[in-house]
């Protein structure tokens, strides 16, 4: 699973920088200098593991909220949404 | 990803596509750069037409960039050349090109054959609408809504009350802004907000009265946020019932109860009047006060005096306010104090939290009258705006009013000389138009879900772009009874257009499948009176087509079967359209649609209305070339320039030189705004002993309303992929839930099975708990309650008492 988000920051620093590229299957991608908003992926085996990694993403020191833009599953099918109760089953 | 299988190489170079392309658009979303985001997970091949649209989703009115290859949506771009969103778009707006392409998007007319459905051909359906309408136009309703684009809207509205002299026409919109509306008549006399986005992008405080815009309106929040990441200095405020993502982001949160804001209003008022905050000059110029007139309650009320404004406030002390709203009082010491600062300026938001509120009109007045009492109004930065959920509320409802009581333009049925107006404009024989009002909504589906011998009088409901299976408040009363007392309704006869199967659907007898978004042309107003056009880019799947069409088509056959409400004055048919000839096209045969612009007659047509109350549109090929405009759009010196700021001199035309600012819609006729006085008064419902909590619902940032398009969207709905039940965890440990637990939840009209979330997506207090509505298996409108607001007709969706139970696996 590929998951895209962006990571704001309260202040941008080294050490949070250093906390998030340290977490396993996150890379940063690069904005401005004077930017607090981080654009990142995250590669993971499985659903909970990128639950786990975006908490632990949203507990660093430093970090003021996380947004996902997108979450890709690799054997994507069609959401298959559930209207047996509806129409057509 | 499996670990345990090496990838082929083809596997490897995809994945690496795909990881590129998630890079790429949170670099895009982060940076406000321009990247296009693929939104197919297919590799762009040959070369991409672009095109401008707005998003389909909420009534910010971004405009997206569509990129179309081979008759298909293939990518999506945030534009960066709107002012709305200026190249951002929120995850629902980067993926909005896959709503089109669900694997069940319904492609054929099917009607009811016993338990099934059978194909039907066009001609069939529309024969049978007709059979229908003819039969009884009066018990005929027609049920819309917000995604409506403006000449959708617009042929809908003059076919029943130009054609048909019916007024049982009412959107999805009374229950979702009617209160936005009422508030603005009762405090203006004309609708919709002075300000504009622009204030977003200036004010020094940001008040967020019971308003979650971090997951509802995002794009628009961010413009706040991102002001403070580049080192500006905002003030943001959440004045709320829950803790949200906003909230996270907000210097100050204040927890409030149910209707606590309308004490709080109360209360900032009171310490303005008291500590002589108040801004004299702005008040003794242009405002009177108004008060509830309890002996005839209506709109405008009664005019009192100021010393009776200030005697009426006089309770609304800090403490007492505290009391009431359970926010501190040295907060609401807080408010008035920045309020009283002329120095500052300030912008209130608010949406479904002020608008879905048995007192909706008074709190909406309520904080108009907040800011003008303080003089925070009409310059960048201080403005009272409210958002709207849908995107063209504003323009298709409150503009073009396919409201129950209205006429397209601000004006009303009720009125003799508006009737006249618009027959003028229909060309349509005096005394057409029924002075009537209709029936609204829960008026609407509460008749036709009562048996006709018990005075159900509207036989049959049209209901397009809407899912009023899912949204109306206490299904089990305004819709289930369809399929429960069907023994008892069996003359009652549903026909919903869609694009796919939903809640409504399911209990309908005719389906007609529907184009929608850029599979058709269309124009749409958003939330800060821009109107917003766009050209279709490809065709629909299978059969479906345009729901104008189907209006028009629908009108047609009636007109040859000589019903006289479908000519006009000289018995030409309603909608008549001329080709280059000047010969009439033939746009009831789908094969002539398009074959003139529809969509620009029908707003050429509707744009005469739009300056009778200075919501004046400029022509269409204007918005061909813009992305959007806001009115009113005044011609000055061959220029068409849109007006930022309403009322205020210098930038709204039409206030007269040296006026400073100028209501001049007044309802006292006097150039005036009224700021009102309203008692609080407590919620419709409050939990007791046998229903302990207060139930809330509302949205999430992953899924658009009733989750209908957005849940077919594969990343939106494994991001979020079901209902659930809100709870804090101290709440849930005495009821012995755990996450992922399932809870009964019932209240006085429905019950419902949900999963557990503990201190989810939002944080509820003690007695609150919070249940989305996106989710059509899990309908939290089986539980609402259907009280309200006395004038503007809109329920209360956030005050529902309940009780919680366990249930054992």
């Amino acid at each position: 699973m590929i998951a895209s988000l962006i990571v704001t920051l309260d202040a941008k620093t080294q050490d949070t920088i250093d906390q998030i590229s340290g977490l396993p299957g996150v890379e940063i991608g690069t904005v401005n200098q004077d930017a607090a908003r981080l654009p990142i992926t995250i590669d993971s085996a499985d659903p909970n593991a990128l639950e786990e990694i975006t908490r632990s993403l949203q507990e660093c020191p430093g970090v003021a909220f996380v947004d996902v833009v997108f979450v890709h599953f690799e054997e994507a099918r069609h959401a298959r949404l559930k209207t047996e109760n509806c129409f057509n089953g | 990803m499996d670990n345990d299988q090496p990838l082929p190489l083809d596997a490897i170079q995809r994945r690496q596509f795909i990881k590129a392309s998630a890079m790429a658009a949170a670099t895009a979303v982060a940076g406000g750069t321009g990247f296009s985001l693929p939104i197919l997970a297919q590799e762009p091949k040959d070369r991409i037409e672009w095109e401008k649209a707005p998003c389909r989703f909420c009534g910010t009115g971004c405009h997206v960039q569509v990129g179309v290859q081979g008759g298909k949506v293939v990518a999506v771009a945030g534009d960066q050349n709107a002012e709305v969103n200026k190249g951002l778009l929120c995850v629902k707006g980067y993926h909005v090109g896959s709503a089109l392409y669900g694997e069940d998007r319904l492609t054929k007319p099917l009607l009811r054959d016993g338990d099934s459905y059978r194909e039907i051909s066009w001609d069939e359906a529309i024969k049978t609408i007709a059979d229908r309408i003819e039969a009884a136009p009066e018990r005929f309703a027609f049920y819309g809504s917000g995604q409506w684009t403006i000449p959708e809207g617009y042929a809908a509205q003059k076919f029943m009350k130009g054609g048909l002299a019916n007024n049982h026409i009412d959107p999805n919109a009374r229950l979702c802004m009617a209160s936005a509306v009422t508030g603005f008549l009762a405090t203006y006399g004309v609708d919709e907000p002075a300000g504009c986005y622009d204030d977003l992008d200036v004010c020094d405080v940001l008040i967020m009265w019971g308003n979650n815009p971090a997951e509802m309106h995002p794009v628009l929040f961010s413009r706040v946020t991102d002001r403070r990441s580049r080192g500006e200095k905002v003030l943001l405020i959440d004045i709320g019932t829950r803790r949200t993502r906003t909230t996270d982001a907000c210097q100050h949160y204040l927890e409030m109860k149910g209707h606590g804001d309308m004490a709080i209003a109360n209360g900032i008022a009171h310490l303005l009047i008291k500590n002589g905050t108040y801004d004299r000059k702005f008040v003794e110029s242009h405002c009177n006060f108004k008060a509830p007139d309890d002996e005839n309650p209506n709109l405008h009320g009664k005019p009192i005096t100021f010393d009776e404004y200030k005697r009426q406030l006089e309770p609304y002390t800090p403490e007492h306010v505290e009391e009431l709203s359970g926010v501190l009082a040295d907060d609401i010491r807080m408010l008035a104090e920045l309020f009283g600062n002329p120095e500052l300026k300030i912008t209130s938001l608010w949406c479904m939290g002020m608008n879905q509120h048995t007192r909706g009109t008074a709190i909406n007045s309520m904080v108009h009258g907040v800011h003008l009492l303080s003089g925070h109004f009409g310059t960048p930065g201080n403005a009272p705006t409210s958002l709207t959920g849908q995107p063209s509320a504003c323009g298709t409802v409150r503009e073009v009013g396919t409201l129950a009581h209205a006429l397209p333009g601000g004006r009303v049925v009720a009125d003799a000389e508006h009737r006249q107006q618009a027959e003028e404009f229909w060309n349509v024989p005096e005394n057409r138009i029924n002075p009537i009002p209709g029936y609204h909504t829960v008026k609407m589906w509460e008749s036709f879900c009562t048996p006709t011998d018990e005075g159900g009088d509207i036989g049959t409901i049209w209901v397009q772009v809407t899912n009023p299976g899912q949204t109306l408040p206490n299904l089990n009363k305004l819709f289930n009874p369809k399929e429960s007392n069907k023994a008892n309704l069996e003359d009652k006869f549903l026909i919903v257009s869609d694009v796919y199967p939903t809640a409504t659907t399911r209990l309908a007898d005719l389906i007609l499948p529907s184009a929608m978004w850029v599979e058709k042309n269309g124009v749409v107003g958003n939330s800060e009176r821009r109107t917003q056009q766009w050209f279709k880019m490809v065709d629909p799947p299978g059969d479906a087509r345009d729901d104008c069409w189907q209006a028009i088509a629908v009108a047609h056959e009636l007109f040859e079967r000589g019903m006289d409400g479908m000519k006009d004055r000289d018995d030409r048919f309603l909608f008549e359209v001329n080709g280059e000839d000047d010969q009439p096209v033939p746009i009831w045969e789908w094969e002539h649609y398009y074959d003139v612009n529809v969509d620009k007659h029908l707003f050429e047509e509707y744009r005469q209305f739009s300056r009778m109350k200075h919501k004046d549109l400029a022509p269409y090929d204007e918005y061909v070339k813009a992305r959007g405009l806001r009115w009113p759009v005044v011609e000055q010196d061959g220029e068409w320039n849109e007006t930022l700021w309403r009322f205020s001199e210098g930038y709204d035309p039409y206030v007269k030189q040296g006026e400073d600012i100028q209501f001049y819609h007044s309802s006292t006729h006097d150039d005036r705004a009224q700021i009102w006085f309203h008692p609080w008064i407590a919620p419709a419902e409050v939990p007791d002993d046998e229903y302990p909590f207060m139930l809330c619902t509302g949205r999430v940032l992953e899924h658009w309303h009733t989750g209908s398009m957005t849940r077919r969207i594969p990343e939106l709905s494994r991001a979020m992929p079901g209902g659930y039940l809100e709870i804090c965890a101290e709440d849930a440990a005495a009821y012995g839930l755990r996450n992922g637990d399932k809870a009964l939840v019932e209240s006085r009209r429905g019950s419902l099975v949900i999963p557990v979330w503990i201190d989810g997506r939002g944080q509820p207090p003690r007695g609150t708990v919070f249940i989305p509505f996106f989710d059509e298996m899990l309908l939290v409108n089986d539980l609402t309650l259907d009280a309200l607001d006395p004038f503007s007709k809109q329920p209360d969706y956030k005050k529902s008492a309940v009780r919680i139970e366990k249930v054992s696996s």
